[in-house]
């Protein structure tokens, strides 16, 4: 399951683009990991690993970096690790897409944030599992999973300087120990 | 760099908005979620000790002694005082002797010479935090009898004034008393946080009496300004003053407050002020008289640059505060023009003895004719020009006494309330929106940097409501207007009192959320029977492209009868799947998504179902109402996102949660002297109201319905989500069309106004002052914060204040309102509106800054309050109350010069006349059959509308139609508008060879003589004599002629300046509508109320008892 989605500018962290998740039943109260999503976002910036994942108790922050814009969802630990990078990697590609050029000059927080619709529905094809199927991309473009990287939000957010690859105790883990669960 | 664009409305334009660049870095914040609410419930306000001794009740005027005036054709006219003694003044003019004595003798000079550089003088009072605390004075303190007032005895206030400063300390810290919503509220425990205080008579301070000749203040220096923060110890914001005030992080729950906060820079030399000022003929050092520095503290290096900026604003700025500036004021030398040349608030400070015109004494007994010819002005506050030009429009911001009274005791010798009247979120023509990355606020108090600050130096600003110094931001010396730096004082976060700050994201406690509309339906038996659904669907198709928005907004729609259906509008199904829940008791969702749908992307689904919606019910046999159960779903449907329910309702509802019985007995209507069942039955839906409050879901209330419904319960559904309720009594397709046009039209209005989302509201003013009560539909979440889901464009507020320390050394206090919101295409927005008015220190100044109709339209809310926590006739009573002492007061210490009759200085001269048309208002009347739906409905419009309505709802206008000419007519988009005189309520205008047109606010009159000229009934109505007026007429036929376009165009402009449409009933003397028709003539006398002449006799006789 993914809980929270944003999409932010890396060079100060201005969220662009968000969307919550809106189910009822999930009842979690995502007001402490979205704190920590805003904190995290200000503290990435070019130095840091493009790919990486975060543990957060039972979740898990999945963030991906390119072209200078940095897009981070929140999902269940059991949510595989592959999927996290798939979907963060498709939003990428359409929010570059759209609105790419326009990200250096907007100065409103959220100025994007009619994308809310596609995350959502994008959301929704990488969360279901019947429509998984369909995403064959992603097995075969995310070869470097292995590669990624693993470190503890909390740690992560008490260390005064910005996030950088140095920093993280890299402890690349088998993609296999994330995998499909559901 | 940061700047300001001037966006058509609300800057969901796409006015060009300058900026500061991607921000920095800027702090996170953290807040708590949530809206806390359940926090602080007052159990309503203190009923004012019912002053039983007191003025006569109701009761008393059928058998009072002035009862000679036969009914019948002498209604209104003046019958001969029967005991009066003759007062034979002719007129009672400008009396010199009537200058108040007081005004007069401090003068401008001593107080003038205060200005002081205040930042050296703050000597730190102790005990402050004591008499900090709002005390939760009785509701209506004003009245505690302070002065003489020896019509009531009131045995809990009659104590003397012995408590000190001191003493103040009933309440502990963080226990103000919101004394909120009048009602009683059953079910919500008072937070632990905020007890209610006690209900104890405000601990008197130490009288001090009229401020007497104002000692000549030491050395400028000595004075000393209020001390500086000192962490704001009255803050009744306990949570925010728990932190050191440096932190930039607010961690406070309120959105409203985050951190970054920075100063501003000083009143910079320009060259251009100097020469424009000596244009317009403003004396450099200030004009004479009262001259209420602007910037007092100003360094002697800079004293000289006191020019005031404005007149060399950016054009665009300038058109940006022109409409609210009230005209300017004629400056004048010292030794001038006389007095008759000064404007009224300016004459009343100038050191001529002149008296003026506010304060000139009128025998109401004498003077009839006191209406003036067009709509009352609001009162311009005495400030100076350069600070009045720049203050807040009066159609935004109120105040009741446009002159602050300097101490409590000052105010409750007026005996008029102190209070705002808001209408934050009005349709504007210009605003300034500015794009910033720092929002300046005071690091103390969070005030918003505004146009009544003062700029210490170039790099120091100083807060005008804590009056904390503080730092001017780097990136706030560069003016984006005029492109130049070191200006700060020329920024346009300074030069307009109303200004919109698109917020950074420390503002948002979450993405903003779409809009999302959800509708929820009455389809039972007795709802198809009006015939509502079809206009209603209708409607909605029409506007359906109008809805406020974006690509993300949402819409969804529940229909219930006895039980609950939902419509899957799934994007790909071929036709909306219809769901129907009948297990009402355990309300549930039947999916979990595809029930509210994007609008953009299902919107041929959407359309699909409002055409099918009429006729999927035509046969319904269904009768119950499980409205409750109903809004259970939408509030379940609505929670994630948070989002506007809009509820039609046809009947009482009668199955499941939340059901209802009727508790009117139709008997009681006119002879119960006092009316049952003005208070919820059920707390069902004001908690429902509190959780949809707290998941940021307002709730609309249509009533569409012919029986009783219980308004009383059913309202709170939307007075404490912050909603609206419109009431359609004895609405029906075919019987009722006016009814049915004027649902029409108020839908379409409602579908595509704006609409402000996640929204909350915090009123700050002056160290001194302090927030009690307010009025309106909102949920209070903290002492001055105001939680609402939605803010609509046609909103008003009102709130309470008293003057907990003295404020001696000031010249002039400042209120500010700010509203943080969501718009619909999710851009989150504070809108910030700043009022800054004088302080005066006699009692005379008092009165001569009343403001009467916003005295009247507070009065009113604080007198619904009263009825429900009370009773009607206590509300009927207090209101009485109010003129009888305030005129009492006036009369026994602001007047020098004692004469007969009843005299009301001329800015009160309409006092009475609104009090009594309040007693005859639906609202508070009695002796009249009044329905009770009615009547509840007409007191939540006095507590909702925003000010200029709510008096055409007190006191409805009168015209004459059959003579209209162009004479003085306005000419707007090249139509020409007739401005007919207003006429007073009473019969004695009219006239049978006339037509005349009577403006009630929500319903239109036009009354045709028996005679009537037959030229106005063939030009105008079409017909050919006055027995060919149709019965039931409800249009202006459109006719080809001078007379019908005069007519046409002046109904339509009246009504084109309000946000919700009246119907227009042509009446004659034998339609059934010519009842409300009359009850309306306010000065005439009923069965079962006095005449305006025989309350003013009744007046009188409280007063010189």
């Amino acid at each position: 399951m993914i809980f929270l989605t944003v999409i932010a500018r890396l060079a100060d962290g201005l969220p662009l683009a968000a969307s919550i998740q809106e189910d009822e039943q999930s009842g979690r109260d995502l007001q402490h990991y979205q704190s920590q999503a805003k904190q995290l976002l200000r503290k990435l910036d070019a130095q840091s690993p493009d790919r990486c994942m975060l543990e957060a108790g039972n979740m898990n922050f999945c963030y991906f970096i390119s072209q200078g814009v940095c897009c981070l969802c929140l999902c269940d630990a059991s949510f595989p690790k592959k999927m996290a990078f798939g979907y963060l990697e498709d939003l990428h590609n359409e929010f570059c897409e759209q609105y790419g050029k326009r990200v250096p000059a907007v100065t409103r927080p959220y100025s994007f944030i009619e994308f809310d619709t596609y995350i959502q529905k994008t959301k929704k094809s990488y969360v279901d599992s019947r429509a998984r199927r369909n995403l064959s991309s992603v097995s075969t473009e995310l070869q470097d999973v292995q590669r990624i990287m693993v470190a503890n939000i909390e740690e992560v957010l008490q260390r005064g300087e910005a996030l950088s690859g140095n920093q993280f105790g890299v402890k690349p883990q088998p993609v296999d120990q994330l995998s499909d669960s559901s | 760099m940061s700047t300001a664009g001037f966006n058509s409305q609300n800057g969901t334009g796409t006015g060009q908005t300058y900026t500061n660049g991607p921000s920095q870095n800027p702090v996170a914040l953290q807040q708590p979620p949530g809206v806390g609410y359940g926090m602080n419930h007052q159990p309503a306000y203190n009923p004012m000790q019912a002053k039983v001794l007191g003025p006569p009740s109701p009761a008393l005027y059928a058998s009072g002694p002035y009862q000679p005036v036969p009914p019948g054709p002498q209604l209104g006219s003046y019958p001969p005082p029967p005991a009066q003694p003759l007062l034979t003044r002719p007129q009672i003019g400008v009396l010199p002797s009537h200058t108040p004595p007081q005004s007069a003798s401090p003068g401008p000079g001593p107080r003038q010479a205060q200005a002081t550089p205040p930042a050296q003088a703050t000597p730190p009072p102790p005990a402050v935090t004591s008499t900090s605390y709002y005390t939760g004075p009785p509701a209506w303190q004003y009245a505690a009898p302070w002065g003489p007032a020896p019509n009531h005895v009131n045995p809990a206030a009659a104590a003397p004034p012995h408590m000190s400063h001191g003493s103040a300390q009933l309440p502990g810290p963080g226990a103000p008393p919101t004394s909120i919503h009048g009602y009683p509220q059953p079910g919500t425990a008072p937070p632990p946080m905020n007890p209610p205080p006690p209900h104890t008579y405000q601990p008197n301070r130490p009288a001090y009496g009229p401020p007497p000749t104002a000692p000549p203040a030491g050395p400028p220096g000595a004075t000393g300004t209020p001390p500086p923060p000192k962490v704001d110890a009255q803050c009744w914001r306990a949570a925010s003053s728990a932190r050191p005030p440096t932190e930039p992080d607010t961690q406070e729950g309120d959105v409203e407050c985050p951190g970054d906060v920075a100063g501003n820079g000083p009143q910079a030399p320009n060259s251009y002020n100097h020469v424009d000022n000596r244009m317009a003929g403003a004396a450099q050092p200030g004009p004479p008289g009262r001259h209420l520095g602007h910037y007092p503290s100003l360094p002697p290096g800079y004293q000289n640059t006191l020019a005031p900026p404005p007149s060399s604003l950016h054009p665009a700025l300038q058109a940006a505060t022109l409409p609210y500036t009230q005209g300017p004021q004629p400056y004048q030398q010292p030794g001038g023009p006389g007095p008759d040349q000064l404007s009224p608030s300016m004459a009343a400070m100038s050191l001529q003895s002149g008296t003026p015109e506010a304060l000139r004494v009128v025998n109401l007994l004498q003077e009839r004719n006191l209406l003036p010819p067009a709509p009352v002005p609001a009162p311009t506050p005495c400030l100076t020009q350069d600070l009045q030009k720049l203050n807040c429009s009066p159609e935004v911001f109120r105040c009741t006494l446009t002159s602050i009274p300097q101490t409590q005791s000052l105010l409750n010798k007026a005996k008029l309330p102190l209070g705002l009247l808001l209408h934050p979120f009005k349709d504007l023509s210009q605003l300034p929106v500015v794009t910033s990355s720092t929002i300046v606020r005071c690091r103390s108090c969070r005030t918003y940097i505004n146009p009544f600050v003062s700029f210490l130096d170039q790099r120091r600003w100083k807060c005008n409501l804590c009056y904390r110094v503080n730092d001017v931001p780097e990136e706030f010396m560069y003016n984006p207007v005029s492109r130049s730096y070191g200006e700060p004082h020329k920024r346009p976060e300074v030069q307009n009192a109303t200004i919109e700050f698109i917020a950074p994201s420390e503002y948002m406690l979450r993405p903003p959320q779409p809009a999302v509309y959800l509708f929820v339906l009455d389809v039972s038996h007795n709802a198809v029977e009006t015939g509502y659904l079809s206009v209603f669907c209708q409607s909605l198709l029409d506007n359906i492209k109008a809805l406020p928005g974006d690509s993300r907004t949402k819409v969804g729609f529940i229909t219930f009868d006895s039980t609950i259906h939902f419509y899957n509008l799934q994007e790909g199904l071929s036709q909306p799947q219809m769901l129907i829940v009948s297990d009402i008791e355990d309300i549930f969702l039947p999916t979990p998504d595809s029930l509210l749908v994007n609008l953009n992307e299902c919107k041929e689904l959407v359309q699909d179902l409002l055409k099918s919606l009429p006729n999927l019910f035509e046969k319904t046999m269904e009768t119950q109402s499980a409205l409750g159960s109903a809004l259970q779903a939408a509030f379940k449907l609505l929670s994630p996102t948070g989002g506007r329910m809009s509820v039609f309702q046809t009947q009482l509802p009668n199955l499941g949660v939340g059901a209802l019985q009727s508790r009117e007995d139709p008997n009681q209507r006119a002879s119960a002297k006092d009316v049952q069942h003005l208070s919820p039955a059920t707390d069902f839906y004001k908690k429902l109201a509190l959780d949809c409050s707290g998941q940021q879901v307002a709730v609309d209330l249509f009533l569409l319905s012919a029986q009783y419904c219980d308004l009383a319960s059913l309202g709170c559904i939307s007075r404490f989500s912050a909603g609206s309720v419109y009431y359609y009594p004895s609405y029906h397709h075919q019987h009722n069309p006016a009814q049915v046009e004027r649902f029409q039209r108020d839908l379409k209005r409602y579908l595509t106004r704006k609409i402000g989302f996640e929204a909350v509201m915090r009123i700050r003013c002056t160290k001194g002052l302090s927030i009690h009560t307010f009025h309106g539909n909102f949920f209070v979440r903290s002492t001055d914060l105001l939680s609402l889901p939605n803010v609509n464009p046609d909103a008003g507020f009102a709130v309470q204040m008293s003057i907990e320390e003295n404020l001696d050394d000031m010249q002039v206090v400042s209120f500010q309102a700010a509203l943080l919101y969501t718009s619909s295409k999710g851009e989150r927005r504070i809108r910030v509106h700043t009022m800054c008015l004088p302080v005066v220190s006699s009692l005379s100044d008092v009165f001569a800054g009343a403001d009467v109709q916003a005295v009247t339209g507070l009065l009113a809310c604080m007198a619904v309050d009263r009825s429900v926590t009370s009773s009607l006739s206590d509300a009927r009573d207090a209101m009485t109350n109010a003129a009888i002492d305030s005129l009492s007061s006036y009369r026994q210490s602001a007047l020098t010069i004692q004469q007969p009759g009843l005299l009301a200085p001329a800015c009160l001269r309409l006092f009475p006349l609104y009090i009594l048309a309040l007693l005859k208002q639906k609202a508070f009347r009695t002796g009249t059959s009044t329905r009770l739906d009615e009547r509840v409905f007409a007191m939540y419009q006095l507590k909702y509308q925003p000010l200029a309505f709510a008096m055409l709802i007190i006191h409805p206008a009168l015209y004459r139609l059959d003579d209209l000419s162009d004479e003085g007519a306005l000419n707007i988009n090249e139509r020409t508008i007739p401005q007919p005189r207003v006429l007073q309520l009473s019969v004695e205008k009219l006239s049978r060879e006339g037509a005349f047109l009577m403006d009630a606010g929500l319903v239109m009159y036009l009354w045709i003589g028996r005679n009537c000229h037959q030229n106005f009934l063939s030009q105008v109505l079409g017909v050919s004599s006055y027995a060919a007026v149709p019965e039931k007429l409800c249009l202006l036929p459109e006719l080809d002629t001078a007379e019908s376009q005069r007519t046409r165009a002046l109904v339509s402009w009246l009504r084109d300046q309000r946000p919700f449409f009246p119907s227009l009933h042509i009446i004659r003397d034998e339609s059934q509508l010519k009842p409300h028709f009359m009850q309306n003539m306010i000065e005439d006398r009923t069965e079962s109320a006095l005449s305006y002449y025989e309350f003013l006799l009744h007046l009188q006789q409280q007063i010189s008892k």
